[in-house]
């Protein structure tokens, strides 16, 4: 067929033109695709957060802790020779986050990638944690002087009178001045953090990194300030809470060597830690029974270095070993600062601790997967802290000044060891199936170097047979223990056995049964023994046994060193119905049994949590969770003294029965709900929505219950029991509750190629009924304890951003 | 004239095919020879590197509903670099996928498949050895018998690897991935007392590794305490005065992951103390109602027993530490009680 059409020629030229024209649009079209997708966007961000009413708890890691509006920006900006299709190595970024808030951040990078790399970053953060808190005391927050203002009256009244109500009538004169002078002052901690990386790679096989960081703290914690200082009827112990300064700045370095080889790795690296505090005592003002400047220590600056060295080889692809060893030095020699008032003349040994703390640290663990389904492991893990920092004795006041509680104690520098020793198998029993079985023992022991080696020179002050020069002792005999829980074992056998049903169906299940034994040492001079069991003769009428840690009753053992039985068993399961549902399930149950005479006996805890997510179209998804957790300590102890009470008031001096107990329980429960959704592709794909609703509910109870019944009436011969309302000193105390509800919804609408619009909106509420604040508001406090007027947090904050963002 | 048209017309569309050509297709080549062989052979070019990848991209490419191409952003597509992976160096040579296979029904899989989708996920063992042949030793030294890898978690089960946004490395979103299995640990982050963990100012990576480690609980450090004091630098003495529990362990005291009760703690004083101590004076004391203080209608009666009396500091607010405050240790030669 002869085909010589000039029109249809025309045509075909006509439609090859279009389509090859039509072809390079669609080309360049993809092109400009492809590009998006192999470069970086860049952006530029600037916005604002109107918050609806001040709350230090919602603004308490934002910064947004006030009413008003804050504006905010940000920006992240990358560039370099290798995206798109560069084929160079260099890369930097340029960010920065919340420019605008206390929360801000900023960084640089810039590296040449496989040569080396080089970084700066800035991190600040305000922890706002009060503001409600008020006080009389002049000084600044972060400052470490505090005193009364002139004409501060000085509270002479230590115990109330009898009959009186309301309540703090009594010393209505001291309260109103104390009202008169109070202000509000908000309590902070800001942290600043100043970080430069690098890293350097010398060859394929060798390279150096190098970290440094400079923290810098600033502000202040609320802490109790107790004064020691009596006068007519107070004894001391008059309680101020004041803003303790957090003047710290740290400064760590590492910088690690790393090699490479075809079967081995080595690094070994320098870490080096050195903390400044900036004030060596905080001084304060006594406000009750005399006016007086006295002195709180504060942390001493410390130095800490380390060094590590970790590797690895690779016998064959089934047997590798990787083992490495730390040996750290912890030290501190900053000047004692003594409280005259505390101090007793030749109590002080030594001008500085001149302390000395070395850590080592070894492991090792081969594994081998010989038979294809088994991978077998052996490992072993040692770490030490061994305190060379001597031990002498000092001599002091406790802060109610009596001179029947004089101390005359010994530091006791804490050295323990653990070894960790784990066998373990994982069989693959079928394609989808493995069980896991392993044993573990773990060995601790603690003990103090070089215990009590330096006496007083006054042997009076000791017990017998320490008492005599002549006798030539002056300290405690060696292999003198310093702690009762000497040494413990613990082993544990676990099994876990998980399986795949299939693509959509994963199960799986664990238990474990380990047993903690304590060995104890009756005859140990423990720490602190208490104002009963201090080694000072003259109380020896009331010293306890002696040996017992903390001044303990014999047969008390403090839980974390104790002997324990734990089992636990926990089960989880994940299901995936269709393409589009997800459900996972899971709980965990922990079981503690401890054979101690007194203090803990048992606790358990449990947990369930249920997510469920549903993808109803291709960008948008519903999910959901809720986690449920229960937690359980049961105290078991003896009564310690019937008249305890009798200096404060004597209504609960009731006759208790010798050998009386007593039992507390605390009960924790939390429930965590939550919501979220997400809602891509809205409005021909220029919105995205998203929303969370979350729900924390989180109760806390603690019940005491005694043992017995009074034998002895109060009033109208009534014998009282614990049902009693007379008797308050056990029942169940009110639940400390706190509920948080949170609803988040963000937006983005893409005005443009290159501009979009983000909104956002938040509302929280919390609520809290925390009896702690009770004892803390003027007119309520313990006697000796100065009012600070701290409220639990209960707010409802609206806020609501607005941010332009430019992407180039 | 014809023979003009008809030149003009074949010109058009090959100049037109040819440039969109060039753009939309990769040519249909095999894979070169092993990128290690060029390396060593000193032969490495970022641009044959690229050429390798398209042996995949000419499939994979823009219209991928999750992106592949952004790979370009990240590390792993940094061609001018000799250590960067090609796609077949993580998802294997693939022979089977780029030639078929007669024995599978439609397009074989590749031989390591990281996501669900058209074809089962490969064994974690199989991916993460992948990754594990450039990224081994440091801070994965000790990934091997680790409790991630004992649970079958691999790299790709946290990190994105084609997106320029790997969401477990961004401190801002790092814990939506963690929590996705550990929910414990979400529902602590909600307490009313947390670390800044929502706002992404300390995140799981800073105390945890997840690739391995010797610490407890895949803690960085080689202890608990090494770990917090990277922070907490203040309270690592070593003090004149030290608190056996708190020499020993944090954790002893605080849940680090969020608590009811501020700051972190795992109960009130004075419960809190009295599950160690019951020998010196009040810590012995069986503590009820009293310890509400006033306002919650509760407080001890005078001896008269018919008025309230002041609670007591023992009790009341920080209870214990009113006194005691100085409990992570005290270097005042005045705080063997810790009070100075």
């Amino acid at each position: 067929m002869k085909n010589n059409n000039g029109k249809m020629q025309v045509s075909l030229l006509a439609l090859a033109v279009q389509g090859a024209l039509l072809c390079m649009t669609a080309a360049y079209a993809d092109d400009d695709e492809v590009a998006a997708l192999k470069n970086p966007t860049n952006t530029l961000e600037i916005g604002a957060t109107n918050v609806s009413r001040a709350s230090a708890k919602f603004g308490e890691y934002s910064g947004m802790n006030k009413t008003g509006v804050y504006l905010n920006g940000g920006l992240s900006v990358k560039g370099g020779d290798t995206y798109g299709d560069g084929n160079g190595v260099r890369r930097w970024s340029v960010m920065g986050s919340d420019l605008g808030l206390t929360s801000r951040a900023a960084g640089a990078t810039v590296s040449d990638q496989g040569k080396w790399s080089l970084g700066v970053g800035y991190d600040e953060l305000r922890h706002n944690l009060w503001d409600t808190y008020q006080t009389p005391y002049v000084g600044a927050m972060g400052g470490n002087s505090f005193t009364l203002p002139a004409g501060f009256p000085v509270s002479t009244t230590t115990a109330a009178v009898p009959a009186t109500l309301p309540v703090g009538t009594d010393r209505a004169a001291w309260l109103a001045s104390y009202n008169a002078a109070a202000h509000p002052v908000d309590i902070n901690t800001t942290r600043k953090n100043t970080s430069v990386n690098a890293g350097y790679m010398i060859d394929e096989r060798w390279s150096v990194k190098f970290d440094y960081n400079h923290l810098e703290q600033s502000g202040a914690k609320l802490a109790a300030f107790g004064s020691m200082l009596g006068a007519g009827g107070i004894t001391g112990e008059a309680i101020s809470i004041l803003p303790n300064p957090t003047n710290y700045k740290t400064d760590s370095i590492n910088l690690a060597l790393n090699w490479m080889g075809d079967q081995a790795h080595v690094s070994t690296s320098y870490f080096g830690s050195f903390f400044k505090e900036g004030y060596d005592r905080v001084t304060f003002q006594t406000f009750a029974g005399a006016s007086a400047n006295q002195i709180m220590s504060t942390a001493p600056s410390n130095d800490f270095h380390q060094l590590n060295v970790s590797g690895g080889y690779t016998f064959s692809p089934q047997t590798k070993l990787t083992g490495g060893l730390s040996y750290g030095r912890n030290t501190q020699n900053d000047p004692f600062v003594a409280d005259p008032f505390s101090m007793i003349a030749g109590g002080l040994p030594q001008a500085s601790l001149n302390g000395l703390v070395n850590t080592y640290h070894a492991d090792l663990k081969l594994s081998n997967q010989t038979a294809k389904d088994l991978v077998l492991s052996a490992s072993m893990k040692y770490d030490k802290r061994d305190d060379k920092t001597a031990s002498q004795f000092y001599r002091f006041n406790a802060l109610d000044g009596s001179a029947a509680h004089i101390a005359n104690f010994a530091n006791t520098p804490y050295s323990n060891s653990k070894t960790q020793l784990e066998l373990a198998g994982d069989y693959r029993m079928a394609k989808d199936q493995h069980l896991k079985l392993a044993y573990n023992r773990e060995e601790i022991k603690r003990w103090c170097d070089q215990y009590a080696i330096g006496g007083l020179g006054n042997y009076a002050l000791l017990p017998a047979p320490y008492t005599s020069a002549a006798a030539g002792i002056n300290a405690y005999p060696a292999g003198t223990n310093c702690v009762v829980a000497i040494a413990s074992h613990d082993d544990k056998l676990s099994a876990a056995y998980k399986i795949k049903v299939n693509d959509n169906l994963d199960m799986n299940a664990a238990y474990s049964y380990s047993d903690r034994v304590t060995i104890s040492d009756p005859n140990a001079i423990t720490a602190r023994l208490g104002l009963n069991g201090n080694i000072n003769p003259a109380l020896a009428a009331n010293t306890l046994i002696q040996g017992q840690n903390g001044g303990d009753y014999r047969g008390f053992y403090p839980f974390f060193d104790a002997s324990r039985k734990q089992q636990m068993v926990k089960a989880g399961v994940n299901w995936q119905p269709s393409e589009k549902w997800t459900i996972g399930a899971g709980g965990k149950y922990t079981d503690d049994k401890y054979p101690s005479t007194y203090g803990v006996t048992k606790g358990n805890t449990w947990s369930m949590n249920l997510d469920t997510t549903y993808a109803y179209s291709e960008q948008s998804t519903v999910s959901a969770y809720l986690t449920q957790q229960h937690r359980e300590r049961n105290l078991f102890d003896l009564q310690r003294a019937p008249t305890l009470a009798a200096a404060a008031g004597t209504a609960t001096a009731v006759a208790i029965p010798s050998g009386a107990t007593w039992t507390d329980r605390q009960v924790d429960d939390d429930t965590t709900f939550g919501i979220g959704m997400k809602r891509n592709g809205l409005m021909d794909s220029k919105l995205e929505l998203a929303g969370d609703l979350s729900y924390t509910y989180g109760k806390t109870a603690y019940g005491t219950q005694l043992n017995y019944a009074t034998t002895t009436a109060l009033v109208g011969g009534v014998v009282y029991t614990c049902a009693s309302p007379q008797i308050f000193t056990c029942g169940q105390l009110p639940d400390i509750q706190n509920r948080v509800i949170q609803i988040k919804l963000t937006g983005k609408y893409k005005v443009s190629k290159q501009s979009k619009v983000m909104f956002g909106y938040v509302y929280q509420q919390m609520k809290s009924n925390d009896y702690y604040y009770n004892g803390l508001q003027a007119g309520y406090t313990p006697s000796a304890l100065m009012p600070t007027n701290q409220q639990a947090p209960n707010y409802t904050v609206n806020a609501v951003s607005l941010a332009y963002v430019h992407d180039f | 004239m014809k023979i003009l048209k008809k030149i003009i017309m074949l010109c058009a569309v090959i100049a037109g095919m040819g440039a969109a050509g060039s753009l939309m297709a990769a040519p249909n080549d095999l894979p070169d020879i092993g990128a290690t062989i060029a390396k060593s052979a000193g032969t490495f070019s970022a641009a044959a590197s690229r050429k390798r990848d398209e042996v995949c991209t000419r499939c994979h490419d823009e219209s991928e509903t999750k992106p592949i191409l952004s790979l370009y952003q990240t590390k792993h597509g940094v061609r001018g670099d000799s250590r960067t992976p090609n796609c077949q160096t993580c998802h294997g040579e693939s022979e089977k996928h780029l030639k078929g296979d007669p024995t599978v029904k439609g397009r074989a899989a590749p031989d390591i498949v990281y996501k669900k989708g058209a074809y089962p996920v490969s064994d974690d063992r199989a991916r993460s050895g992948q990754c594990l042949t450039c990224h081994k030793g440091t801070a994965r030294t000790n990934w091997e018998g680790s409790q991630h890898q004992n649970n079958q978690v691999a790299c790709n089960s946290c990190h994105t690897i084609h997106s320029p946004v790997d969401k477990v490395r961004d401190k801002k979103t790092q814990t939506e991935v963690c929590f996705t299995c550990h929910k414990e640990q979400r529902a602590d982050s909600h307490k009313i007392s947390t670390h800044p963990i929502d706002a992404g100012k300390v995140v799981c990576s800073d105390c945890h590794n997840p690739h391995g480690s010797v610490g407890p609980k895949l803690l960085k450090k080689n202890t608990v305490n090494e770990t917090c004091f990277q922070c907490h630098a203040e309270k690592r003495g070593p003090f004149l005065w030290e608190h056996q529990p708190a020499v020993e362990d944090c954790t002893n005291c605080h849940t680090p992951h969020g608590s009811n009760i501020a700051p972190l703690l795992k109960s009130r004083p004075p419960f809190m103390c009295q599950a160690c101590h019951d020998g010196s004076h009040a810590s012995g004391t069986p503590v009820g109602q009293n310890a509400a203080g006033y306002q919650g209608g509760l407080s001890r009666l005078n001896t008269a027993g018919t008025a309230p009396l002041y609670p007591s500091a023992n009790n009341v607010g920080n209870a214990c530490m009113n006194c005691h405050r100085q409990v992570h240790g005290s270097n005042s030669p005045a705080g063997g009680f810790l009070q100075r």
